[in-house]
């Protein structure tokens, strides 16, 4: 009988799996969102999160690229920053629990992401235009946020360390603060019109109305 | 503008993933510059390795290892035994004398192997690079205690190493340490 688990697979080949993996999960996420009734903020943040855990640990292999920054932002900026804060934390423990490896981290890693989420509903106003959501802001806002979820998370070296570490240890971070912040840019360039249609129709604020046309800025 | 973004978005995705080696090998060199060097990294050691480097490892009290459980063995670059410091606080073993080597990784490897199999090294490659599990057959994995959970600490010149063994740039006389930490 052929041993089907005794191949083995190169990084890349592992990564196009995943990806591919991924994007079944995604299909699926869809699909199941469209058969919820509308205004279900739990129900949709349940997807969120599962597509936030599944992303962050089938993209493990590509460095700091994840979608989990894109999601709290449009969690804060169309549920508010206590729910985006939920959701943070739970991404962070449930992937870290499950496979990362979970530790004192895991607590920077909600604290960055819910920081990333409150800031998303903080800046609501900027990001969107009525009912529209202006993508190229949210654009620079994700690319801003991958840093300051990342130096809050280098914070946690001074558990160990004392203060004159974290300035080398920020500069020596800066080349994947940069995967983070791209990797940030394009998960929104690709995906942040079609979430924001499926969150709109369990967005609490009546007003807002799900359209996939982009402001230009 | 939404096309734009696009394309532009995997353009840029695609520069940063071939670039940022490059730019991380520029900024750990920069960013070595802001770390002092302490003298006191290699107190106790054989003063024939002083502006030369060294890799120690100290193992915990509870898991010591077979042949250094006594004491810090300082072993030179031959393999050869020159002392056992009594007045270290820990048990293990410091290969020293060696020279020349300035990635941290590549030192680690080559100073465990003078001495055979005793300070063998196991790691695995992640996300951040190669992290280090096992060192002279005492897995960080297999620890545990009243604490969450175990991992081998790298220390760089007496402080704690602001990068992964994979990404240390080694110098002249740069002292390297391995210890067990726990969360």
């Amino acid at each position: 009988m052929y041993d089907f688990h005794s191949i083995s697979l190169s990084p890349a080949e592992m990564l196009a799996l995943n990806v591919m993996t991924l994007s079944l999960i995604m299909l699926a996420l869809y699909r199941g969102e469209s058969q919820l009734d509308s205004n279900r903020p739990w129900a949709m943040l349940s997807l969120l999160a599962i597509f936030g855990i599944s992303g962050r640990i089938l993209l493990e292999p590509l460095p700091n690229i994840q979608p989990v920054t894109m999601l709290v932002l449009l969690a804060g900026i169309y549920f508010g920053g206590w729910r985006a804060l939920a959701l943070a934390g739970t991404i962070a423990w449930v992937s870290n629990v499950l496979v990362l490896g979970h530790g004192p981290w895991t607590f920077f890693q909600a604290l960055g992401w819910g920081a990333v989420g409150l800031s998303g509903a903080g800046l609501s106003g900027f990001l969107l235009d009525g009912n529209r959501i202006r993508v190229t802001r949210l654009a620079y806002v994700s690319a801003a946020s991958a840093f300051l979820f990342d130096w809050i998370v280098s914070s946690s070296i001074l558990l160990e360390t004392g203060t004159s570490m974290i300035v080398p240890y920020l500069i020596n971070g800066l080349a994947f603060d940069l995967y983070h912040a791209a990797g940030n840019v394009a998960f929104v360039a690709w995906m942040a019109v079609p979430l924001s249609d499926m969150i709109l129709r369990h967005s609490a604020d009546p007003a807002r109305e799900a359209v996939s046309e982009v402001v230009a800025n | 503008m939404s096309d734009k973004l696009k394309s532009g978005s995997l353009l840029l995705l695609f520069a940063v993933i071939l670039l940022a080696p490059v730019i991380q090998d520029r900024l750990s060199e920069e960013a070595i510059k802001y770390v002092a060097d302490s003298e006191s990294a290699h107190n106790g050691m054989p003063t024939e390795w002083d502006g030369k480097q060294v890799f120690c490892t100290l193992f915990p009290e509870d898991f010591p290892h077979a042949e250094y459980s006594t004491g810090v063995t300082m072993i030179d670059s031959s393999g050869s035994t020159l002392a056992v410091n009594e007045e270290y606080n820990g048990t293990g073993a410091c290969v020293g004398g060696l020279e020349g080597f300035t990635h941290g990784l590549d030192f680690m490897l080559n100073a465990s192997a003078v001495v055979g199999n005793s300070l063998s090294i196991g790691y695995d490659i992640g996300e951040w690079g190669p992290l280090v599990h096992t060192i002279g057959g005492i897995n960080s994995n297999n620890i545990t205690g009243d604490f969450g959970g175990a991992y081998w600490h790298l220390d760089h010149n007496g402080a704690t190493s602001m990068v992964g063994i994979g990404d240390l740039v080694m110098s002249d006389g740069d002292v390297i340490l391995w210890r067990i930490s726990t969360w």
